[in-house]
């Protein structure tokens, strides 16, 4: 590990000028990804701020519309417990319960989940000499190593990792708004635009400012989503990344889809937001037919490597399998 | 007395219990020795080359580092060169012969190629990030197909032959009015992983006096190999380890790390402490290599064996000798079969060297064999037990011999009966719980016994307690407790009074822990101190006016009763250890066995046996195997106490279910770099993985092998495991996967 120096922040206006005030500063949440690739030797920050007593560990309801508010200290086995979450939203709920273990949830941060780094193994050991994200320019040793894990949507030829988080599918189809604070003052981002395609800049993984911290998320009203479901298909039965997720929200009008909200994980750089799946759903009967055609239509443009080809038909069977548990809910 | 007949000991809590549940168990590295400093490594990150250049000066000048270890500036201790050369079975393993830092050569990626040693263990890694190393690369030769032109024909493989051969197989696998079957299954390289990772605490006293707290399988193996390497005097090096946090194997030779620490400690002049990182438990350590094995069968339409080839292909590193004896341990064991063949193939690649691990060469073995017989079965349309049954082995297959006490057919029935099997309905893919397919398998399990040399010494005292010790481990298996009920039952004191001490050079010799050996081992040696200690009482009593047994020979007289010595054929002229020592004046005595080579008795084979029946559960759309079930038979002689060996069993098939569904250590293509080296990605099962697990035991105490009566009971859980898991696969999907482990994606198609 790089020496760092260490300070706490009490306000999020300090933390901000904390960590403006060195170029090498990092905000730490519960440190669960952050201390881990500092170990390895991934990040190497000169100073830590941490963050961990800002007044931020509230969940609630936001005034007049129906949202709820979370803040960004909110640990994740908080926000899977919190009665307003299992109520409202218990898509986010089964996500946040789907992910990491126990320990791990108790000190998660709902801020540092969203900007959790890919688990792809090219970058989390500096051993390998090949990683654009760690390295730019330095190539992809992804791309022709062993991809098992690796993404078949929205891909570049200078990066194909995923995305690791649960908590972040679930997210992107409630059209989550994530809350940040800068040295220019507050700003929103909605989910979809929160995270980045790789492209030619892996190395940039959000559209976050230098300096920013997240404060909240806001979840809009979505009574609809009540009925939802978040499916997690992982090599192990507990405590492994997904191979492939999906988040599903059906809107349903006297047996016909209204509209789907269909979200990804473990299949691209960012949760992949399925628009695809939801045009084809929109207006459909809910059946197998239908269901196939939204897998298969979100599908079209993936591709696959040596070793992760198989998660496209993956996907394809996770996509109809959530659709179909959504469906038959009561 | 008469010896126990019982096979099952009592149901023990472990005596280390208490200590590990409070912390106060200390573990090798955990030791508090004053001065000492941390080492941390760094390591190659190509697999071939030569190093042409080390810039440590930004490491040298980094706060707190007192020394940074190269090839160029190392010390170079070689054992190969010792003048010590008179110890002999303590000689202690090595499986990489290469010295660490003992020239420029990069033979495998995550070889160590400098130490640097520091105040405390952040600024060593931190320092040790600041090392450049500059290579001259070479192309590196990864897999078997790269390396096919170098493949070896090991003829031996520890003492051992490895390529058994009965008749002919030829003309019955040539045979086309018999049904034949030949099939490639494949295993992962596969990593021991003990929560405890190997490390060493080496201290210096002068030149000639050296002390390790080391993680080890083999305390005495330490001790000698090190006073070698040093040219130290034996009694002069000091291992220490009361404690093991697993080790499945990677503890059982000495590695670099120990090599390294001791090294370091001599240069920088004060104790160095060397934990090897989790990520360098994938290098430096040992794993087990990855096997492809291809099966052969031939049998008659009623099922009788006629031929069984077994050829496995497997990887050793370009420094390190080991040979995963797939056929030998499996094939050669375990089936009536006029014809048998076994052959190996092992390819030298620049991967780290492999080693033993829990069930070395009997693990991938039985898991091919059974899964062989497990098709076999499909094609003869037979039963699985009932084939088994039908090729069932009285006597060894080819020692031609017969076992010593085979109870493997009660193992079969009573497990077919705890589960159910006779409700299984043969067709793949035909039974199902509302939309789940339902498979049900079966496996045979087998592990030799072993036996070996150690001895021990007990101390008794006038207030009823006592002491024995012997120089052997407890692994987290139960040893400790085991031993002390051995003790209890040998000595005739009670469980409560004994204390059972290992795991320090400094005690009568034991040996490794290792082949499953320690329990019957170190009971035949506690079986013999034991009687010495009732001679030397019987000499204090037989001189003694006021004992019952005055003036009667010593060698008339043995244990009678707990706690009693008395005349053997007339067990009521006896007299109390507490009277003996009491009128003797004596607060305790002490007796110490001899160490003696074990007598090999060659008319009989001595082999454990056991069955594993498993249930699985599959979404046909998300293929992830579930297993809801597992019943486990084993007979292995005396069961010395119940609930460690219980738990061992357990332990060997959680392990084997992880085998069968999760374990891979998995490498870069290119550069040779294990890409799932920690413990997010190399997956091992969770809880909830694992189903209830009914485990039963069967047999009688075997003492043709041993005065306790047991083969011992590590390893035997684990073989098998992975076949019934496979076997159960197939019959839930209808689906063959002949390459563990069975990921969600190998059942998609
Ligand atoms: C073994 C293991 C298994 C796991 N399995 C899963 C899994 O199955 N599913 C899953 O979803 N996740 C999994 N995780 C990941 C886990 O969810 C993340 O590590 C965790 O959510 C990160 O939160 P944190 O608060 O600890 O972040 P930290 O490590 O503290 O921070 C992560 C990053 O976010 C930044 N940061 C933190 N808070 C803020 C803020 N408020 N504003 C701006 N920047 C901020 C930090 O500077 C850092 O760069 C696993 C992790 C481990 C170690
Ligand atoms: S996939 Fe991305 S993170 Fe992985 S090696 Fe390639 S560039 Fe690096």
């Amino acid at each position: 590990m790089t020496p760092f120096t260490y300070s706490r922040a009490s306000d999020p206006q300090s933390a901000i000028e904390g960590v403006a005030a060195n170029a090498q500063a990092k905000f730490l949440g519960g440190g669960t990804n952050l201390v881990d690739l500092m170990k390895m030797g991934v990040e190497t920050p000169a100073q830590l701020v941490d963050i961990n007593r800002l007044a931020l560990t509230q969940v609630e309801e936001l005034p007049n519309n129906g949202g709820v508010r979370i803040g960004a200290l909110v640990r994740n086995s908080d926000l899977a417990e919190h009665q307003l979450i299992t109520a409202r939203y218990p898509v986010l709920s089964e996500a946040l319960l789907s992910g990491a273990s126990p320990q791990l949830r108790n000190l998660a941060t709902t801020g540092g989940n969203l900007l959790q780094r890919t688990r792809c193994y090219y970058f989390y050991d500096p051993a390998f000499p090949m990683c654009n994200k760690r390295n730019p320019g330095s190539g992809c040793g992804a791309l022709e190593g062993y991809n098992r894990i690796h993404a078949i949507l929205g891909q570049s030829e200078q990066c194909i990792a995923t995305h690791p988080s649960d908590m972040c599918v679930a997210m992107a189809a409630l059209d989550a708004v994530v809350r940040v604070q800068g040295p220019q003052g507050e700003r929103t981002i909605p989910f979809a635009d929160f995270h980045r395609l790789p492209g030619a800049t892996p190395n940039i993984e959000t559209n976050l400012r230098p300096n920013e911290l997240i404060t909240a998320v806001d979840l809009p009203a979505m009574p609809l989503a009540t009925r939802s479901h978040y499916l997690k298909v992982r090599d192990r039965a507990s405590y492994a990344f997904a191979l492939v997720s999906v988040a599903a929200i059906l809107e349903m009008d006297r047996g016909t889809i209204r509209s789907a909200r269909v979200a990804l994980g473990g299949v691209a750089h960012k949760p992949w937001r399925a628009t695809q799946a939801e045009k084809k759903l929109a207006g459909q009967q809910p059946n197998e037919t239908t269901f196939r055609a939204a897998a298969e239509a979100e599908l079209a443009a993936a591709k696959g490597y040596k070793y992760n080809s198989f998660k496209i038909e993956l996907a394809k069977r996770a996509i109809r399998q959530a659709l179909t548990t959504v469906a038959t809910m009561a | 007395m008469t010896p126990n007949t019982e096979i099952l000991g009592p149901a023990r809590n472990r005596v280390d219990g208490p200590l590990k549940v409070t912390g106060r168990a200390k573990y090798a590295v955990e030791f508090e020795v004053p001065r000492c400093v941390h080492a941390w490594p760094v390591v190659s990150n190509l697999a071939k080359g030569t190093i042409t250049a080390i810039d440590s000066k930004a490491a040298e000048s980094a706060p707190g580092v007192l020394k940074v270890l190269t090839h160029q500036n190392a010390p170079k201790p070689d054992e190969a060169k010792s003048k010590k050369k008179e110890v002999t079975r303590a000689s202690g393993i090595r499986i990489e012969d290469r010295n660490p830092l003992s020239d420029d050569q990069v033979h495998y990626a995550g070889q160590y190629v400098a130490l640097v040693v520091a105040q405390t263990l952040e600024q060593a890694r931190y320092a040790a990030s600041l090392v450049r190393v500059s290579y001259a690369p070479e192309k590196p030769t990864l897999t078997m197909a790269e390396a096919a032109e170098q493949a070896q024909e090991p003829k031996k493989n520890q003492e051992e032959n490895v390529q058994p051969k009965k008749g002919d197989v030829n003309p019955a696998l040539a045979n086309q009015s018999l049904v034949r079957l030949r099939e490639t299954y494949s295993t992962p390289t596969e990593t021991h992983n003990p929560i405890e990772m190997s490390g060493t605490i080496a201290a210096w006293e002068g030149d000639d006096k050296l002390t390790v707290w080391n993680a080890t399988q083999f305390v005495k193996g330490v001790q000698s190999l090190l006073a070698r390497t040093y040219d130290l005097d034996l009694e002069n090096v000091r291992v220490i380890c009361p404690f093991v946090g697993g080790a499945f194997g990677c503890k059982g030779a000495v590695w670099p790390h120990e090599l390294l620490a001791t090294m370091a400690a001599k240069v920088v002049g004060v104790p160095v402490k060397f934990h090897v990182p989790r990520k360098e438990m994938f290098t430096a350590t040992g794993h087990r290599t990855p096997t492809s094995q291809t099966l052969a069968l031939a049998a008659t339409h009623d099922g009788k064996l006629q031929a069984m080839q077994h050829v496995s292909q497997t990887l050793t590193s370009p420094v390190g000798e080991w040979t995963e004896s797939c056929g030998a341990r499996s094939t050669a064991v375990m089936y009536a079969s006029p014809a048998i063949r076994v052959e190996e193939i092992v390819y030298p690649v620049n991967v780290a060297t492999p080693t033993f691990m829990r069930a070395p060469g009997e693990c991938p073995g039985v898991y091919a064999l059974e899964c062989a017989l497990d098709e076999l079965s499909y094609l003869l349309q037979i039963d699985p037990v009932e084939l088994r049954l039908t090729n069932y082995a009285d006597n060894h297959p080819i020692k031609d011999v017969p076992f010593s006490a085979k109870h493997l057919k009660e193992a079969y029935q009573l497990g077919a009966e705890k589960f159910g099997w006779s409700k299984r309905s043969a067709q793949p893919g035909s039974m199902r719980d509302s939309e789940l397919l339902v498979g049900w398998g079966m496996a045979t399990c087998t592990y030799p016994a072993h036996k070996m040399a150690a001895a021990a010494k007990a101390i008794l005292r006038a207030d009823g307690s006592a002491t024995v010790q012997c120089a052997t481990h407890d692994l987290g298996t139960g040893a400790y407790t085991a031993f002390t009920q051995i003790s209890s039952e040998q000595l005739g004191v009670p469980f409560e009074k004994v204390t059972f001490e290992l795991g320090k050079s400094d005690y009568p010799f034991g040996p490794v822990a290792g082949g499953s050996n320690s329990t019957g081992t170190v009971g035949t040696a506690i079986h013999e101190v034991a009687g010495l200690l009732h001679q030397a009482l019987a000499v204090l009593a037989t001189k003694d006016p006021k004992s019952p047994l005055h003036n009667l020979q010593p060698n008339e007289i043995a244990m009678v009763a707990p706690g009693r010595i008395g005349l053997k054929n007339d067990p009521l002229k006896s007299d109390s250890y507490a009277d003996i020592l009491q009128r003797a004046g004596k607060e305790s005595i002490a007796v110490e066995s001899k160490l003696e080579e074990p007598e090999e008795n060659e008319k009989m084979a001595f082999q454990s046996w056991g069955a594993h029946f498993c249930e699985v559960k599959i979404d046909p759309l998300l293929p992830r195997v579930q297993v809801t079930r597992v019943v486990t038979v084993i007979d292995c002689g005396r069961v010395v106490t119940y609930k460690p060996a219980r738990s061992q069993i357990l332990g060997g098939v959680v392990m084997g279910i992880g085998m069968a569904l999760h374990e891979e250590t998995a490498y870069d293509p290119h550069t040779g770099l294990p890409a799932t080296a920690n413990l997010a990605d190399y997956h091992v099962p969770t809880n909830a993985d694992i189903p209830q697990i009914d485990v039963h035991f069967v047999g009688e105490p075997d003492f043709a092998f041993n005065p306790i009566g047991a083969r011992g009971i590590g390893e035997i859980g684990i073989t098998g495991i992975a076949a019934a898991v496979a076997n159960a696969v197939y019959h839930a999907t209808g689906k063959r996967v002949r390459d563990l482990p069975i990921t969600p994606d190998k059942l998609l198609s």
